[in-house]
């Protein structure tokens, strides 16, 4: 183990702590909300279930407006929502409103454009049964459009982490913000460089495992 | 079993189906046939509510469509099957289990579905493909599926639209022969949606022909039965032979 790692391990197990708080709270939001919010965007579309000119117009816009921001506007431009949310803007957990934000935003365009790829023609074949919306939701579409939510998932998930490196400027930690307080602005490049390999495994490792999923439940 | 009162259709600004009327009698088979753009399939979406009517009264079975709840036409759904010209199977659920959703959205015992799934899928020929997924079907195996799936709810009509169209003859013939054997041993009145005259002929027993949105005339036929085809290439050399000497 390199001598500076050693060094300074309690910092970076802190860090590595702190991106798994923001990402992992990240990954909630996207799944909790940003599931449900892509799939009434694709059903308030034109010719749809749903189908809701206005509806869709609104979810369209704010998910656009969201995510047209620069990150670090967003962040910044949050802050008195997040003060009320969580009672300050400093912090980790202040951090994970606006990333939470991101994520749903994020998500959901990429759960409605997996939707969009399930064929007309199931939904037809289910309504024909007598499947109500619920139905048709849960037994059809994210059954047919699972492996392209769960690569949709992981890249959001990926870009989570990127985001979530920005998050220094409000003091949200993690490893990002650690490798440029101690790695680029202390000149430790070589700590820098460790912290850019640790985010590069977990890239990877979150990658393979998205991919493998993806193609073991794709039946199609 | 199926009646359709003066009923009519636009999409925008183009009338689809124009005013028709027409009764389909329990336990006939029933042919639709028109050239593409005819309204054909949009007046059989018109029988399962698929597409609502602007005009006119559709009733299946005593039941005037357009005047149930959601949750009516949702149950009166499940003993009005259909399929269709591209299957429409769930790709990512096996065979069983394509079959089985139809079970669980009429909300049977559950104890119930396994024999009624192998029931289902023993008349269509495929018991032993249950662990299969569509992906691994032929197209007139994915179509046997769709059809057993349409029976599982042992309905008393069923819709089908083009549902040889994307077959070659020999699977035609495989598909046809299987809803003759519904309509005769269950008694299941069928609707058939086609642009393909031998398809008519072979099973229909009543036929009408549509043009621009309109009835042109419905007539009464005599089913010549389903064509034995053969996978024998010699077949289709005296099948190509016989229309005529083929040219040097």
């Amino acid at each position: 183990m390199p001598e500076v790692l050693l060094q300074y391990q309690t910092e970076i197990w802190q860090s590595i702590g702190e991106t798994f708080i923001m990402v992992g709270v990240s990954i909630l939001a996207a799944v909790i909300l940003g599931l449900p919010l892509g799939t009434w965007l694709y059903l308030s579309r034109k010719g749809q279930l749903l189908e809701n000119g206005a509806v869709f117009s609104v979810l369209n816009l704010v998910v656009n407006i969201v995510r047209s921001f620069p990150f670090l506007l967003l962040v910044v431009f949050l802050i008195p929502f997040t003060r009320l949310i969580i009672g300050t803007a400093i912090g980790t957990a202040a951090a994970t409103v606006p990333l939470a934000i991101i994520a749903i935003a994020h998500y959901s365009r990429l759960v409605e454009q997996s939707l969009l790829d399930v064929p007309r023609g199931v939904v037809e074949a289910a309504v024909s049964m007598g499947a109500s919306i619920k139905d048709v939701i849960f037994k059809f579409l994210y059954v047919e459009a699972r492996s392209g939510l769960v690569l949709g998932l992981t890249t959001s998930i990926i870009s989570f982490i990127s985001y979530s490196t920005i998050m220094g400027v409000v003091g949200g930690g993690g490893i990002g913000d650690f490798a440029i307080r101690y790695g680029y602005q202390q000149f430790k490049t070589e700590l820098m460089m460790y912290m850019i390999l640790i985010m590069l495994v977990f890239v990877q490792m979150i990658q393979f495992t998205g991919t493998t999923v993806a193609r073991l439940i794709d039946k199609r | 079993m199926i009646t359709l009162t003066n009923v009519s259709k636009q999409f925008g600004r183009d009338a689809v189906v124009r005013d028709v009327s027409l009764q389909i009698e329990r336990g006939e088979v029933y042919g639709i046939i028109g050239a593409s753009g005819a309204g054909k399939s949009t007046l059989l979406r018109l029988m399962n509510l698929l597409e609502t009517p602007d005009t006119g009264q559709v009733t299946v079975d005593g039941d005037e469509l357009t005047s149930l709840s959601s949750r009516q036409l949702r149950e009166k759904r499940h003993v009005i099957g259909m399929i269709f010209q591209q299957f429409n199977l769930v790709a990512n659920k096996t065979v069983y289990d394509n079959v089985a959703a139809s079970l669980k959205l009429a909300g049977r015992p559950r104890e119930t579905h396994e024999t009624r799934v192998l029931e289902c899928l023993r008349f269509v020929g495929l018991e032993s493909f249950k662990d299969k997924y569509p992906a691994q079907l032929s197209g007139g195996q994915k179509q046997r599926v769709a059809i057993a799936r349409a029976l599982a709810n042992e309905p008393h009509v069923l819709l089908c639209d083009e549902p040889t169209s994307s077959l070659d003859p020999n699977t035609t013939a495989e598909v046809l022969g299987v809803l003759k054997s519904i309509n005769e041993r269950l008694g299941v009145t069928i609707v058939i949606v086609t642009h393909e005259m031998d398809v008519i002929k072979q099973v229909c027993d009543r036929v009408t022909v549509m043009t621009d949105g309109s009835v042109y005339e419905t007539i009464d036929v005599i089913p010549t039965g389903v064509a034995d085809i053969d996978d024998n290439p010699s077949w289709f050399v005296d099948q190509l032979k016989k229309a005529g000497e083929p040219h040097a």
